[in-house]
């Protein structure tokens, strides 16, 4: 089966270069036999890459440790739960699946427009086969993952114990379906430079692949650190790191694109503009791609260092001279159909978030590339870490939440006075209530006061529109407040959905305001010894060390370390954390020992202990203590997000607006021949 | 325990990968109970007052710890149990805060021992300020960019129409009505 995978690539390879070969030459001449003959190679290259994948798998649950991935990556006492993880684990699978996830979004993306937009489709059918058969030829000449050993080991090296995560199963395929879904935003942009169709029909074919992308970003980034904070045990989600950059940057330009797409639908503007977006955020994903497996940039979350990096380089280049190019040919027909009227108005205030949103992807980029212009131009090695993120990036981001509590409520074209008092009274008062009581309270975080009284802004801003619509609709119809609310979202779900995607973010700024709060303690504990730790709050919460337990358990040796845990004196619970020294199937151990945190959390903080180790091989424990206010709000901002978007995606509602249909051009001489 | 987790336990205090070899027991762990499996779990030193001081922990959050891990010192003390360099160089800064150090003296030591790189943030000064004006300058470009091109936008945009605003107040019961039901058709 590893041999069949290794000849589907090959033969995939073939076929995608074929196929896209005669994509553009069928879409230039207007050949609908050529541009089917693409279509159909699209379709067969992803079944060969599934056929590679079912033969990766097999090897992988087989333990056919011949072959060198399986080898690196699995062992016989692996579960098989993580065994499916190891897929992705390493750089050679994790190539194989984001060739399998485009080519699966290409064809669904041509199997969904068979009889739609004839004039784009074989170059989106040929744009999909260049960036598959790019990721095919990288596997079979830098990186196959179908590389076989000259030895069969009897066990092989197991899995990383930090990847050993239900987190870390979810976060990386979700992140990938983000990256490679953007693939098709920008085969339809440059379908549409190509072809010349440069009205909003491709925004209209685009607008569930960018909602669909964006959700697994966001949903691939918050997993993310989510598994970071379990796993990790630094009681923190974010560090800056160079490839968590990596996977902001694409979220960032498509969230920006996501705003500024509603500007031409609704008036004509910003052509450029958004197709520049498209180009950037699949240039961002490839990026991160090339940081993260390139060994470039030092990170904890690297692939092993390689030639693929040299692979992904040219392609970034090519990727991007090519589309600009297109680009700048086809700038003079993108010019915008009407003008701005007001600096006061909802088109301007979606500008100013624009700006803000490439400004904050433009400081992250930066920052994570300083270090290489330092050392080059320099000779000067220097870090970038949190402390210059968080410098740059907290007044940008708290500007955003601003715009974010105006973008939405301030009138199209023109905003009168009139219509400004009456969306902004209530919600400014609301800020200025906020702000006062966290002031009369001492909050002593500036930065966390304004983030609250602009996270009250924003949700006063979204619970009036709510209650507004809910209202007329319960005036207007005589429904109940509860069905009128229901209707009033299904009816109109993109703007609603929208709505609640920015509730959800008011929760994640509320969370990310809440590590200014953050405290560490370091106790030497032994059985029956207790430490007390304040929370911000004014809470105490008292910790007795009852000892440390050891025991096997599947594919490890667990040496678990147990607390009672007390606040203000009342019984929460026992919190256990481990030390797991993971062994192969001969009981060896495999990796260093790894830690398992024990986290308490709810709506206020979270309690954070890590079994940092023992004195003396004793039962005397060394803990850190972590008080981390309002972390539960990031995760479930994360959830109410993905909600957002999924009302805003959901079929049924909330398609083109009567704004943008009208703004498609009738179709062309290859909708008759096709 | 069983007896695959004893083996296991042994194999575990036999391997490399031990983080200690356990010696003869010192006095001040007598009424403390020996882990089966000492190997299995990372040695660590007993906590002192001192490795709780907020100023410590603010001068270690500052500097970044050399084994590559991109932690700064505290975080990767009590968070990478494998690491002796952080440990080592917790140590360095009680040691120079001993030696009368100012915090600010602190961190400019370890830069002199180990250049820029050992900062979390790159210092402020000379071609370093690049990093941290570069995306101020940036939203400055583009707001002067954004402002030039609104401007011609908003002077370039058709004159209004002559009717008065307040027409509308003078519409029919049923002019009204059906400007509703389009409305209402627009929003669905």
């Amino acid at each position: 089966m590893t041999d069949l995978g290794n000849i589907a690539l090959w033969i995939a390879l073939l076929i995608g270069v074929w196929g896209s070969a005669v994509a553009f030459l069928g879409g230039r001449r207007g050949r609908s036999d050529l541009a089917r003959s693409a279509e159909r190679a699209a379709y067969v290259v992803w079944g060969l890459l599934l056929v590679a994948t079912a033969g990766l798998l097999k090897a992988l649950l087989t333990h056919d440790f011949n072959v060198e991935y399986v080898a690196s990556y699995t062992s016989r006492n692996l579960p098989v739960w993580y065994t499916w993880s190891a897929f992705y684990a390493g750089q050679k699978g994790s190539l194989l699946l984001w060739a399998v996830v485009v080519a699966t979004f290409g064809a669904a993306a041509l199997l969904v427009n068979r009889g739609r937009h004839r004039e784009l489709m074989p170059y989106v059918a040929g744009v999909v086969l260049v960036v598959v058969s790019f990721f095919v030829a990288v596997m079979l000449f830098a990186a196959n993952p179908f590389e076989r050993l000259g030895f069969t080991p009897p066990d092989g090296n197991g899995l990383n114990p930090q990847l050993q995560n239900p987190g870390m199963t979810i976060h990386p395929p979700m992140l990938y379906l983000g990256y490679t879904s953007i693939t098709i935003p920008f085969a339809f942009a440059v379908a549409a430079l190509i072809s010349g169709r440069l009205d909003t029909g491709w925004l209209h074919a685009i607008r569930k692949w960018t909602l669909l992308s964006w959700l697994f970003l966001s949903a691939g980034v918050v997993l993310g650190m989510w598994w970071a904070y379990v796993e990790l045990g630094w009681g923190g989600y974010w560090a800056w790191d160079p490839v968590e950059n990596a996977s902001l940057l694409p979220w960032l330009t498509m969230t920006a694109f996501l705003h500024s797409v509603m500007i031409q639908e609704k008036r004509g503007m910003l052509k450029r503009w958004n197709v520049g977006l498209v180009i950037g955020s699949f240039l961002l994903s490839i990026f991160g791609t090339f940081i993260t497996r390139s060994g470039v940039i030092s990170s904890v979350h690297s692939f092993t260092q390689s030639r693929v990096g040299y692979f992904f380089l040219i392609f970034l280049v090519l990727s991007a001279a090519v589309a600009f190019a297109l680009l700048a040919y086809r700038w003079p027909r993108l010019e915008a159909e009407s003008k701005l009227e007001s600096v006061a108005s909802r088109e301007a205030a979606f500008l100013f978030n624009n700006l803000i949103f490439i400004v904050i992807a433009f400081s992250v980029l930066w920052g994570t590339l300083f270090p290489i212009l330092s050392e080059w131009l320099r000779g000067t090695k220097v870090t970038v870490g949190p402390p210059f993120f968080n410098q740059v990036n907290v007044p940008l981001g708290l500007l955003l939440l601003l715009l974010t509590g105006i973008g939405p409520l301030i009138a199209w074209r023109r905003a009168s006075p009139a219509n400004l008092r009456r969306q902004f009274l209530a919600p400014a008062l609301a800020t200025l209530v906020v702000a006062a009581a966290l002031v009369a309270i001492r909050m002593s975080d500036g930065w966390a006061i304004v983030a609250y009284a602009l996270g009250a802004f924003v949700t006063a801003t979204v619970a009036q529109e709510f209650v507004r619509g809910t209202g007329a609709r319960h005036r207007l119809h005589r429904e109940p407040y509860p069905l009128a609310l229901v209707r009033l979202v299904g009816r109109n779900r993109r703007r609603y959905g929208g709505y609640v995607v920015h509730l959800g973010m008011v929760m994640l700024f509320a969370g990310f305001a809440g590590l200014a709060f953050k405290s560490d303690t370091e106790a030497t504990l032994k059985p029956g010894q207790s430490v007390e730790v304040r929370s911000p709050y004014g809470h105490t919460y008292r910790i007795t060390h009852q000892g440390v337990s050891q025991y096997e358990r599947l594919n490890r040796f667990v040496s678990a370390a147990s607390v009672d845990v007390f606040r203000d004196g009342r019984y929460l619970g026992v919190m256990k954390s481990e030390k797991r020294q993971h062994t192969d199937s001969f009981g060896r151990p495999t990796f260093e020992p790894s830690t398992e945190v024990a986290i308490r959390s709810d709506v206020r903080e979270d309690l954070y202990i890590v079994y940092a180790g023992s004195v003396q091989g004793t039962e005397e424990a060394v803990y850190r203590i972590t008080v981390n206010p309002l972390v539960w709000w990031v995760w479930y901002g994360g959830v109410v997000l993905v909600l957002g978007a999924l009302i805003t995606m959901w079929p049924g509602g909330g398609g083109p607006t009567p704004a943008s249909l009208r703004r498609v051009e009738p179709a062309g001489y290859v909708a008759q021949v096709a | 325990m069983s007896h695959r987790s004893l083996s296991v336990a042994l194999l575990l205090a036999a391997s490399g990968a031990m983080a200690q070899t356990p010696g003869p027991r010192p006095p001040s762990t007598d009424s403390v109970g020996r882990l089966a499996a000492p190997g299995a779990v990372q040695s660590r030193e007993r906590v002192t007052a001192r490795d709780n001081d907020l100023l410590v922990k603010a001068i270690e959050g500052r500097m970044r710890c050399t084994c590559g891990c991109n932690l700064d010192v505290f975080t990767c003390r009590t968070t990478d149990f494998t690491c002796t360099t952080s440990p080592a160089m917790h140590r360095l800064v009680l040691a120079r805060l001993d030696s009368a150090l100012t915090p600010d003296q602190v961190v400019a030591a370890f830069e002199a021992q180990y250049g820029q790189a050992v900062l979390m943030a790159p210092p402020k000064r000379g071609f370093n300020w690049a990093a941290y004006l570069m995306p101020f300058a940036g939203l400055g470009a583009g707001l002067v960019v954004l402002g030039l091109v609104m401007r011609r936008w908003v002077r370039a945009r058709p004159k209004p129409s002559p009717e008065p605003a307040g027409e509308a107040a003078g519409a029919t019961a049923q002019e009204l009505e059906r400007l509703r039901r389009e409305l209402e058709r627009i929003e669905s």
